[in-house]
């Protein structure tokens, strides 16, 4: 705990002092400039990060913020005669408003698409303050001058500690935002964006909030910019700009405030490099020594591909050979940015944080602060009455795709406290009523509702929140988290602290007492030693088990399990069976999708059995069994097997003899 | 205002309109195979229009300098495969999104340094004496774009439609691991896929230079329009974007006209926005259906 | 007809295969089975060379195959019906089968007229796609997908075949027509390597049996060997 509190809390303290101290030894008014703009930078980049780095979007927005958050300031300052903080707060105001703005059409999509709205979006910003000269004064520029701060008539060196404040603040509200559910789900939504929703999380809503976060710090950072320039030009925040925060961001590292400062001085130190040959110079000759280093060790351990380790070497090879033969490196700056960028993202995708986090944590193994004890399950997962009223009902529901009627016309009641089992061959619609149930698919006609209320339709999210948890048959785990987080993010109520006090570091308690809850669940479902095991590290069942602890955390009134014995080997079908009746014995209501008849006959209350989309028979798993119509279909016996030799296993022995 | 001179306008906006859907139509190719796209494309334009003038220097004949300007932008869309492309493919990562916008800053750079930084004339032995045509003048220059766009757009799709390979290419697409097991290469296609793109980039280059002029910064403004007519129309469709395209080219033709022509790139722009915000999959695409 | 020698193949930096080794003779239909996670799909995959193997010697018809991209291997005569079926959705059922034959047809013109005794081939075979041959590939069922994902296997006139899972999610009936389908393509002398779950089915028109555990290969022999094998018994045919 301590060791932990010393070694990452230590250098993030440490980073920050150095930042305060040296303009109290270094006074010259050229390197006060520079480290301004690095924690100007280092802002931004924090921002662009969280598009960047945690929703993995690449993001060619950010000039733009910058340059919006910029505009905000000086017309506040010069029109308002606004203060500092009154400046600061419109700038980033404005980032974040016109942020959520962009981001409510800009995230319904992903990868090029998104890519291109905020390219759009930087461009139409640039015309914008360029042809607004009535709010703007066009491409003459504005200029401004700081106001005082509480009287005071800032110093150069007194805005930089302003800078420096407003960095570490940032930081700090940063870490405690990424240590929240926040962080969670923007981790979970880019593993399984279709999970996250069906946990109740909402995809969309955490993606918009985090890109408006990001582009209200770019605001902010934007405003600081102003007031440190004091004159501003809409040329300034165009396209080039944009790539060049990223190479910071994509070089620094990502997913990494600490990458985000490595950037940020790189960003800032650039033009300087460029500026004096030797300096140049020295700085390829670097670059290709670590490219020669890096892609001749990776070559040798097979661990990258030909390519990843000779194309950075051609690249910085090119660039020490341009320091010797290009006159005027400056002409040539986008060319080296270029290259320089190229050989990051090729030869090391993680960045430089990434690449020296990882040794770093391998040098000082940090123990995680250990978890609190279990949360009674009572609390955690109440139990419920089993009355047998009816609870979800679904009434002429139909759903088609094109021509193909997946479901045509189905009419079931699910009763408070059974288990119910949904059978069919394949194609049978079981599927589709499963995702129509629970909201990924909106229903062509017909009516849903759960307690008598309709539930909402089309929206995953909708329905979790309404009370409808399910597991997936194609496991949609959030492979790259623990199984405890995987928990955790789903569970339902547990977050109440406004995200304001989050990234005022209140959100702690709240944080414990989810911990404890989550750890409830994995123990219930015999996964409690394996809390801190990332899932895609268990071994495929204690996944399948996973899936139905994190649909738990949900507090479901209507648990969907999706064939949750498919492809278990025979022990892992019997816990499985046996944890699907512990659930049943706290009363909640399940639906069971199951290709193996005997866990449903082990299992059901109540069977329904569909083909083409239509119920064709329903009663006890006898009854159904015994049915003359799924025998025709299900079972196939209407058409004799010509070599019965060559039949498989005759169902209904349903666990496959594998 | 009189009808005939907004319609005048209209039509010069909706022939420039067509350059806009060629250069999306280079952006559909790569996405056909590999849903990938040259973020640089606006460069390849660029850098093939130089190329191509610095052929005509030479005093080669015309035909033929104009099929070294395709063979050039061809080998121009080969390396920004093998560069760019072909590694964050392999990863199905979306690495090359990064990595085309690199290669464009770097050819930029090295077209304002190698070609300079003004703006050139781009001679051509097609006329630019108007025609008068039903009142509207035309001339054979911009009539000379219509052509060329329409005539390669449909010997393409006749490849795609017609051929084998033509299939390959939306086998590849469909399922990369499934087309290989067939024998397709999906390298090799996605290749020849970025190969046609560079082409037709190069086209683009050289049927809107002698009404542009050649510049470093001829294309991005032009790869911006492109990208809205592309993701407007929807990635996917072949000839949505010649409708899209003449549509923006007349309605910007008229935004400049009518509000300013500081404001000319903004319908575009605007448009864009819009089109993710109503109907992401654009006005010609088809809707995906998730998965589980 | 198809050699694995030492094979070692797997994912990043994991080890899914550690020396694997098997034979399919000219002719003959070898069945592989084992647990979920005993790597025999992996086994596929790295024949096929979908991922590369890291060490040993894959040999189709004695040559040397083992780290070519998979289209070669395919061009070079062996076809591999993957797990999961992966038939192309957007291209119509006579186009998927048509791009089954890439190998051997034109690549630009003719290639209907050259793929036509192919086709009617496979039709004759699964008159259910015949019917079929105008629809979307990803509007059919699982079943007949099943069937389109094995015939454009065979479009491609193979030397070898490679089945992972052609039973996976099937109706029993539609196992039935699969599992008779593999017979009749086994009387018409044709060599195929089958990964099945059912492993009963899969022996019984197996003339040869391997039995992996934990990325290699465990036990082998004849059916009727594998079924007096106590521990295979108990482990895969109980």
């Amino acid at each position: 705990m301590l060791k932990r509190l010393l070694l990452v809390r230590g250098a993030e303290l440490l980073l920050f002092a150095l930042l305060a101290a040296i303009p109290l030894v270094v006074t010259s008014s050229y390197a006060l400039g520079l480290l301004t703009l690095l924690a100007i930078y280092g802002i931004l980049l924090i921002g662009l990060d969280v598009t960047v780095g945690y929703l993995g979007q690449v993001n060619l927005g950010q000039a733009a913020f910058l340059g919006l958050g910029a505009y905000a300031a000086g017309i506040a300052v010069t029109r308002y005669g606004a203060g500092i903080p009154l400046a600061l707060f419109m700038a980033g105001g404005l980032g974040t408003l016109l942020g959520a703005l962009l981001a409510l059409p800009a995230l319904r999509l992903e990868g090029p698409q998104f890519a291109l709205a905020t390219l759009s979006f930087t461009a139409l910003t640039a015309t914008a303050l360029n042809e607004l000269e009535w709010l703007t004064n066009g491409a003459q520029g504005l200029s401004l001058q700081v106001p005082p701060l509480l009287g005071h008539a800032l110093s150069k060196r007194e805005f930089y500690w302003l800078c420096v404040l407003a960095f570490a603040a940032v930081w700090l509200a940063m870490r405690n935002l990424l240590s929240s559910q926040w962080g969670r789900a923007f981790e979970a939504l880019r593993d399984s964006p279709i999970a996250t929703d069906a946990m109740g999380v909402g995809t969309y809503r955490h993606k918009v909030a985090g890109f408006a976060f990001g582009s209200g710090l770019g605001g902010l950072a934007g405003g600081l910019y102003a007031l440190n320039f004091e004159y501003l030009q809409p040329q300034g925040f165009q396209y080039e700009l944009t790539v060049i925060l990223l190479l910071g961001v994509v070089l620094g590292g990502r997913k990494s405030l600490w990458g985000a400062f490595v950037g940020a001085t790189l960003v800032a130190l650039l033009p300087n490099l460029l500026s004096s040959r030797f300096l140049f110079q020295a700085f390829s000759a670097l670059g290709l020594a670590v490219a020669l280093f890096a892609g001749l060790r990776g070559l040798a351990r097979r661990t990258l591909r030909p390519f990843q380790a000779l194309a950075p070497i051609v690249a910085t090879a090119t660039l020490v050979a341009g320091g010797f033969l290009v006159q005027n490196t400056e002409d040539w700056r986008k060319a080296i940015f270029a290259l320089m960028l190229f050989s990051v993202v090729v030869g090391l995708p993680e960045g430089l944080m990434g690449f020296a986090g990882r040794a770093l944590a391998a040098l000082f193994r940090v123990a995680p602060p250990p978890l609190p004890p279990p949360a009674p399950l009572d609390e955690v997962l109440p139990p419920h009455l089993a009355s047998g009223a009816p609870l979800l009902v679904l009434a002429g529901l139909k759903r088609w795709f094109g021509g193909v009627r997946a479901v045509d016309g189905l009419d079931l009641t699910v009763r408070a406290g059974q288990v119910h089992g949904l059978i069919g061959p394949n194609g049978s619609g079981k599927s589709t009523v499963v995702n129509v149930v629970s909201g990924l698919y909106a229903p062509t006609a017909g009516a849903l509702s759960l307690r008598g209320a309709p539930l909402p339709q089309g929206s995953l999210f909708q329905a979790a929140r309404s009370g409808v948890a399910r597991t997936f048959q194609n496991l949609q785990l959030f492979s790259g988290m623990t199984a405890l987080e995987n928990v955790m993010v789903a569970l339902r109520g547990a977050y109440r602290v406004p995200l304001p006090l989050i990234c005022l570091g209140l959100g702690r308690g709240e944080e414990r007492r989810a911990q404890a809850a989550a750890l409830a669940l994995l123990d219930f479902v015999g996964l409690g030693d394996q809390a801190r095991t990332p899932a895609r590290d268990l071994t495929y069942g204690a996944q399948r088990f996973l899936e139905i602890a994190r649909a738990l955390a949900r507090r479901p009134d209507v648990l969907i399990l999706d064939e949750p014995a498919a492809g278990l080997a025979h022990p892992d079908v019997l816990k499985q069976v046996e944890l699907i009746r512990r659930v049943h014995q706290r009363g909640i209501t399940i639906v069971l999708i199951e290709h193996h008849m005997d866990v449903v006959s082990q299992l059901c209350d109540l069977v329904t059995a569909l083909d083409g989309g239509r119920v064709i028979a329903e009663g006890t798993p006898d009854e159904v069994k015994r049915h003359p119509r799924v025998i025709a279909a299900y079972l196939g016996a209407v058409e004799p097997a010509v070599e019965p030799a060559a039949a498989p296993p005759a169902p209904p022995a349903g666990v496959p003899a594998t | 205002m009189p009808v005939s001179f907004i319609v005048q306008m209209a039509v010069s906006g909706a022939l420039m309109g067509l350059v806009y859907a060629l250069v999306a139509y280079g952006f559909q190719l790569t996405y056909a195979t590999s849903k990938s796209l040259n973020f640089g494309q606006g460069e390849l334009v660029m850098v093939s229009a130089f190329a191509t003038l610095s052929i005509m220097g030479t005093g080669l004949p015309y035909p033929l300098v104009v099929l070294l300007g395709l063979l050039f932008g061809a080998l121009l869309g080969l390396a920004v495969e093998r560069t760019g492309v072909r590694l964050a493919l392999e990863q199905k990562s979306e690495g090359w999104i990064l990595l085309t916008i690199i290669i464009g800053l770097f050819l930029f750079s090295f077209a304002e340094n190698v070609w300079g930084r003004d703006d050139r004339p781009f001679p051509t032995p097609i006329s630019s004496q108007p025609l008068n045509i039903l009142g509207i003048d035309v001339t054979p220059v911009e009539l000379s774009v219509a052509v060329g766009v329409l005539a390669v757009m449909l010997l393409v799709e006749a490849f795609k439609r017609t051929t084998l390979l033509g299939k390959a290419f939306e086998a590849v697409s469909a399922d990369r691991d499934a087309s290989e097991l067939m024998g397709i290469s999906a390298t090799r296609t996605v290749m020849l896929s970025y190969a046609l793109s560079g082409a037709v980039a190069a086209l683009a280059g050289i049927l809107v230079s002698p009404i542009t002029t050649v510049g470093p910064t001829m294309a991005s403004a032009l790869v911006l329009k492109a990208f809205s007519v592309a993701v407007v129309a929807g990635l996917e469709s072949g000839f949505g974007v010649v409708v899209v395209g003449l549509f923006l080219g007349a309605l910007e033709s008229l935004a400049s006209f009518y509000v300013g022509s500081g404001w000319r790139d903004a319908p575009g722009l605007v448009l864009l926005i819009l089109a993710l915000a109503v109907r992401p999959t654009g006005v010609f695409g088809k809707a995906v259906i998730r998965k589980v | 007809m198809l050699e694995v020698k030492e094979l070692y193949a797997g994912y990043g930096l994991s080890e899914v295969l550690v020396g694997t080794s098997l034979t399919v003779e000219a002719g003959a239909v070898v069945a592989l089975i084992g647990a979920n996670g005993a790597g025999k799909t992996t086994t596929m995959r790295a024949i096929s060379g979908m991922i590369a193997p890291s060490r040993g010697e894959v040999l189709l018809d004695g040559q040397p195959v083992q780290g070519l991209p998979a289209s070669k291997i395919a061009r070079l005569g062996l076809a591999h019906s993957p797990e999961g079926r992966k038939v192309f959705a957007p291209l119509s059922v006579e186009d998927n089968l048509l791009l089954g034959a890439f190998r051997h047809l034109p690549r630009f013109f003719g290639f209907r007229k050259a793929g036509a005794a192919d086709l009617a081939h496979v039709y004759d075979l699964f008159p259910r796609l015949a019917e079929r041959r105008g629809q979307l590939a990803g509007t059919l069922s699982g079943g007949e997908q099943q069937m389109l994902a094995i015939g454009r296997a065979l479009m491609a006139r193979p030397k070898v075949m490679l089945l992972d899972e052609p039973s996976m999610g099937l109706a029993p009936v539609i196992v039935q027509e699969v599992f008779r389908t593999i017979r009749r393509l086994k009387a018409e002398g044709m060599t195929m390597l089958l990964v099945e779950q059912f492993a009963q089915a899969a022996l019984e028109v197996a003339d040869h049996a391997f039995v992996m555990e934990r990325g290699r290969i465990a036990v082998h022999g004849t059916p009727a060997d594998l079924r007096r094998d106590e521990r295979v018994v108990a482990a895969y045919l109980g």
